[in-house]
């Protein structure tokens, strides 16, 4: 009786989240990955036809695929470490005793209410006007010019922007991982005359080791994944120098309707994520300490 | 006892959760099924969905929706909104699905192409004589597949109290005017970022000036042919290295700002159709415009095309397919359903049963050089799907942020862009 009670409410709990899964993300995957055979152009009454693994070799010599992977790995690297620098600092100043520090928290998290789509249009006009301002005011021309439009800084206003966006988020994080470090182990340490550098470097730092891999985790993967500020800020351009992974495959299916050859990118992409996450899970997860 | 009816409770709430989700599904099943059962001569209970690509029209088409709802007995007509860039995608998943509208935007060239199996033949309507030559959407196969929403032409509007039109008509006077214009501290022309107002329009231009542009397209694409080398392209690259070192740079200019400097003066001439009137409407112009065509080898026709076109949705129920074709009927031959073409959307008919005497003055111009028959046929729509975004756009990014680039340099980038379109 009690058993099968146990049963019913297990399913009860259950079963609409294993519906949900199954319909919204394990059926399409799996249809996705049959697609990804295809010739196709993603009209259901066209013909559909199959020829195996071309897609998947095309990939390789397709030149501005290779490169918008490139242009990712790139991204990533770079937003990730400066996010993850950013939002400790962040995290480290407002858990100060500041009078400000309730403030500074939600002014740096502000930018993260905004979404990617509006904070583009937003910088787009600010890099547009402000930068140019600034740089004929001040004559300082060379850094401050239209980012956008130039084919090397392009990317870097992209990750301005994302990074701008991002660091907030990230910082809640570690505010919770710095919160959660015992005070007698960072007082016993002062009383023994750690400065506060070395409080930071021997205590404060392996203590965080948890929320560095959901900060990494979080960063490496949104930045890998990066579309809204791609598409609103410089939409692929200059001359496709920003084409990131994902605006890569949604040209290939919606713009130049290769529904299959985007499909089996697609397929790639999601390779692409789970391997680098899963690595830097691993890896972190290894240097975690127990208390 | 309480807890026996929570644990009904719940289960009630996920049962009917799931149902939700089937909802949408079975709804339409037992509509079809009905539907077909009642099929008379009579149109009755039927809702119709229009589902179209012109932001611009969204709320004069549903105060139409409403008042033709109004009028007949038992036909309900929806609006669906969009936010117009994405619509092709949206509407390919909603036939993909099944749950298609009755009345979409079915395109012209390629577009029209593309959906050609899902649209209904509309050739035995009593209507489409009325259609303008030359403006029918038809399919490979010879189906009637679109009615125009309405004609569009685009070339450089201009400022009459700036430029003297009837000087420029040759590159040498073309390009001694702009000198002119710059030296009198007016910003002599300007293009826009965005991708058609940036390369696909003005690049339509000697496009549309060879023999045959079908042919030529076709050629392009099989490699026989290249714009490098071709003389009226490389007479159009001429204008376009003037545009680049007379004009202002496109790629630091959205078409607000365009539009905005041309109605306070700033600028004399700006490459645009007569869309670009409604961005207008917020400024007191204290002088008169007009179009210009660009005279690449003398050229003196501007380009005239139907933007989009109204289609039906073949795999809806027949009782659907009915009320839809009265629907299009009243809206092309009452005089209620043609004010609303003409004076609420702002379109220059592309049909022969409509009065043009209301239109805005660059309605009125492209009007006028219809029916003198200056007119060259919109050729980027029968271009490679996904062109312009994806390769023409960079490319002509190139063009204009690197001065030392020539015309020629640029043809061979466009070449380029083509074979990487259709490759």
């Amino acid at each position: 009786m009690k058993k099968s009670k146990k049963k019913m409410w297990f399913a009860v709990f259950t079963l609409p989240t294993v519906f949900i899964f199954l319909t919204v993300v394990l059926i399409p995957f799996s249809m996705g990955i049959v697609y990804s055979f295809f010739e196709w152009d993603g009209m259901a009454l066209h013909e559909k036809k199959f020829i195996g693994f071309s897609n998947y070799i095309n990939m390789f010599s397709d030149e501005r695929f290779i490169s918008s992977i490139w242009i990712t790995v790139k991204y990533t690297l770079i937003a990730a470490l400066i996010i993850n620098v950013l939002g400790l600092l962040f995290a480290l100043l407002v858990t100060q005793k500041l009078k400000v520090r309730n403030t500074l928290r939600t002014m740096f998290f502000m930018p993260n209410l905004i979404g990617g789509l509006i904070l583009g249009f937003i910088w787009q006009f600010i890099f547009m006007k402000v930068f140019e301002q600034i740089g004929s005011s001040t004559g300082l021309d060379n850094i401050f010019f239209n980012w956008i439009l130039d084919e090397k800084f392009a990317l870097f206003a992209i990750i301005l922007v994302s990074t701008w966006q991002m660091a907030g988020y990230i910082m809640i994080i570690y505010i919770t991982g710095i919160q959660s470090i015992p005070t007698e182990l960072l007082e016993a340490a002062k009383v023994d005359g750690a400065g506060y550098f070395q409080r930071f470097k021997s205590i404060m730092f392996p203590l965080l080791t948890p929320a560095f891999t959901v900060s990494l985790f979080l960063s490496l993967s949104n930045s890998f994944k990066i579309y809204d500020v791609n598409l609103s800020l410089t939409g692929g351009g200059p001359y496709n120098s920003t084409e990131m992974f994902a605006m890569n495959v949604y040209n290939e299916i919606f713009s130049y309707k290769n529904f299959g050859y985007g499909q089996s990118k697609a397929v790639m992409f999601f390779f692409f994520v789970a391997l680098i996450t899963l690595v830097q899970v691993y890896l972190s997860k290894k240097r975690e300490v127990e208390m | 006892m309480l807890k026996k009816i929570s644990v009904i409770l719940v289960s009630i709430l996920i049962i009917s959760t799931i149902a939700v989700g089937c909802k949408s599904e079975s709804a339409s099943d037992t509509q079809s099924t009905d539907t077909t059962q009642t099929t008379g001569s009579k149109v009755k209970d039927v809702t119709i969905t229009i589902f179209q690509s012109k932001v611009e029209i969204t709320e004069q088409l549903e105060k139409l929706a409403k008042e033709y709802s109004d009028m007949t007995d038992g036909v309900e007509v929806e609006v669906w909104g969009t936010t117009g860039d994405d619509y092709m995608t949206q509407l390919q998943t909603k036939l993909g699905a099944g749950q298609g509208p009755t009345i979409l935007s079915a395109g012209v060239g390629t577009e029209a192409e593309d959906l050609s199996d899902y649209l209904y033949d509309l050739s035995n309507e009593e209507y489409v004589k009325y259609i303008a030559p030359g403006m029918e959407v038809r399919s490979k196969d010879g189906k009637l597949i679109g009615i125009p929403y309405g004609a569009e032409g685009f070339g450089f509007v201009y400022n009459k109290s700036l430029v003297d039109a009837s000087k420029i008509t040759d590159y040498d006077s073309f390009s001694n005017t702009l000198k002119e214009l710059k030296e009198s501290d007016v910003q002599a022309v300007s293009l826009t970022k965005e991708a058609y107002f940036l390369i696909a329009h003005i690049l339509n231009v000697p496009f549309a000036l060879q023999d045959d542009p079908e042919a030529f397209v076709e050629e392009l694409t099989n490699g026989t042919k290249k714009m490098t080398g071709n003389p009226i392209f490389e007479e159009w690259a001429k204008f376009m290295e003037i545009i680049k070192s007379e004009g202002v740079n496109p790629l630091e200019i959205n078409y607000d700002t365009q539009t905005g400097d041309f109605a306070t003066g700033k600028t004399a001439m700006i490459h645009q159709g007569n869309w670009a009137y409604g961005m207008f409407d917020s400024y007191d112009i204290d002088f008169d415009m007009g179009i210009l065509s660009m005279p690449v080898n003398g050229n003196d026709k501007i380009s005239v095309g139907i933007p989009n076109s109204w289609g039906i949705n073949a795999s809806a129920s027949e009782d659907e397919i009915k009320a839809a074709l009265e629907f299009l009927d009243w809206l092309f031959t009452s005089e209620k359903g043609q004010s609303y073409i003409v004076d609420k959307f702002g379109f220059i008919p592309a049909m022969t049963n409509m009065k043009t005497d209301t239109l805005d003055p660059l309605g009125k111009e492209v009007a006028e050089y219809t029916a003198s028959g200056k007119t060259l046929p919109w050729v980027f729509n029968i271009w490679p799907a996904g062109i312009v975004n994806n390769d023409f756009v960079p490319a002509t990014q190139k063009f204009f942020s690197n001065e030392k680039m020539t015309g020629n340099e640029f043809l061979q980038e466009l070449d380029k862009a083509w074979e990487n379109a259709t490759k």
